[in-house]
């Protein structure tokens, strides 16, 4: 017998630097996180928009020795962790830790520990050195956010990183809510994590000709998804956590419930590395729609991938389209990352995140930087402009869409 | 910088111990040494001081018999 998955625990280190409530708000009024980052300390300066976490202090969050043995993407995780595991009510340390024997993390990153990668290719290209930290395979793992978070919550079923570039954390969260779902789980915990800003990784990046430009004026509004004069995406460091929880078991110990998650469906294009496909697409939401016991005339909202690139918002509106018929040009699609930025490997969770709160808020958060100006090859949705408050939201989608052709898309419902 | 000051400033940078508590009597496991940051220690012995430490070394159960092992080792290696 299936079981019902409730969401009881929402976490992240919000690029604004408050907790879920500010993040939320600030998304409804439009406001953006992204500011200029312009390095002085690299071989050549980097000068792009991007999305950081200022207000993140590892060492006071985590502790010193906690965080001296994590690259910043599991330190970002781990502190994710924390605050959706203290969200959902149980305390940290189990009590009888035979009890968390068969609870299990699966975790999203598409880059795992670049900067210690980073910091290591330095020390023997640069600085001509033989060995390198013991420390370095851990630091750099692409499983040291799941591992940690295991260890600390004492959670000894599956732990598990899923790394599927721009899906990662969608991916993570949907194989979580299938555990928890079955049965095999009581609870999950999920999300994702990524620190892009490494040289390497910032410079392979701007080699694509996908980032959007900016300086210190205009990089708040440098990302435009659907607009017609988008220039690209902009990139972000963060972590996103949720707790997936038995139904039975959150209501039995009187759990807050956020929402219920109800769907999980993925998909590849198999056809191009980069470029998107609507049939690829429609593959994933329809799987999702059907997973879920839903039909479009179910779902109230989107949290779309909308990116900001040339190629990618017409495929995804165009995919929406299809699954949604006539009801599409009456569908909300907000396109989150205009304010957050692309987190890559956390981009499926804070934005799982965003879904989840629009429902439980029954409020949704505008595309920033879209007035009057969609693209008109995005045109044929309902595209939010301006955050819309006090509506009656049952069901909605978030969905991801990753290089390589991997879709993922979420399916979540309002708790009446 | 001789030993005991390299396993005060290393303990204090990574784990946040203070200096009073790294004395020769101390366990390096109740001062918060596993095996990975043992790893670390000697790791920055080595650099600190140039000298090689064999994969077969013994490690050190207390800081007392840290010292004595490295400051033996520096001076095998580099007297």
């Amino acid at each position: 017998m299936q079981r019902r998955v409730a969401i009881t625990g929402l976490g992240l280190v919000s690029p604004f630097g408050g907790d879920l409530a500010d993040f939320f708000s600030r998304l409804m009024a439009g406001e953006s996180a992204i500011r200029h980052l312009l390095t002085d300390d690299l071989p050549r300066p980097l000068s792009i928009p991007f999305v950081s976490c200022p207000a993140f202090d590892p060492e006071a969050t985590l502790g010193k020795p906690l965080a001296s043995m994590m690259d910043r993407f599991a330190q970002l995780g781990m502190a994710a962790a924390f605050a959706a595991w203290d969200d959902c009510g149980l305390p940290r340390a189990a009590a009888d830790g035979s009890a968390r024997d068969g609870w299990g993390v699966a975790w999203g990153t598409a880059l795992g520990g670049t900067l210690a990668y980073e910091k290591g290719y330095r020390e023997l290209w640069q600085k001509g050195r033989e060995r390198l930290s013991p420390l370095a395979v851990i630091l750099g793992m692409n499983n040291a956010a799941n591992a940690h978070i295991s260890i600390q919550l004492g959670l000894g079923g599956v732990s598990m990183s899923h790394t599927v570039a721009c899906a990662s954390s969608a991916i993570a969260i949907g194989e979580a809510f299938r555990r928890v779902r079955s049965g095999e789980a009581t609870i999950m915990v999920t999300g994702g994590s990524d620190v892009p800003q490494a040289y390497g990784v910032a410079r392979a990046w701007e080699a694509l000709r996908v980032m959007a430009p900016g300086d210190a004026e205009t990089s708040p509004f440098a990302c435009r998804p659907f607009a017609g004069n988008r220039r690209g995406l902009v990139l972000g460091e963060g972590g996103a956590a949720l707790v997936l929880e038995d139904w039975d078991h959150a209501v039995a110990r009187g759990a807050r419930i956020h929402g219920e998650i109800v769907g999980y469906g993925t998909s590849c294009d198999h056809t191009h590395l980069v470029r998107p496909e609507a049939a690829g697409q429609i593959r994933a939401l329809n799987a999702t729609l059907a997973d879920a016991g839903l039909t479009a005339d179910d779902i109230d909202h989107i949290n779309a991938h909308g990116t900001a690139t040339a190629e990618g918002d017409p495929v995804e509106v165009a995919a929406l389209k299809a699954v949604f018929g006539k009801r599409a040009a009456h569908l909300p699609v907000s396109a989150t990352k205009s304010m957050h930025g692309h987190l890559l490997g956390a981009a499926g969770a804070i934005e799982a995140i965003a879904t989840v709160l629009a429902l439980r808020e029954q409020a949704v958060p505008p595309t920033a930087n879209l007035g009057g100006q969609v693209d008109p090859a995005c045109l044929g949705v309902d595209h939010v402009i301006e955050g819309r408050h006090k509506l009656s939201l049952r069901a909605a989608l978030s969905n991801s869409f990753a290089f390589g052709g991997s879709n993922a898309v979420l399916a979540f419902r309002a708790v009446s | 910088m001789d030993s005991i000051t390299l396993i005060r400033d290393f303990l204090k940078d990574r784990l946040g111990v203070e200096a009073e508590k790294i004395v020769p009597e101390a366990a390096l496991a109740d001062l918060g040494v596993d095996s990975l940051m043992m790893l670390e220690l000697m790791f920055e012995f080595e650099d600190h001081f140039g000298i090689k430490l064999s994969p077969d070394l013994k490690p050190p159960q207390t800081v007392g018999e840290m010292t004595a092992q490295m400051d033996q080792l520096v001076s095998q290696q580099k007297g």
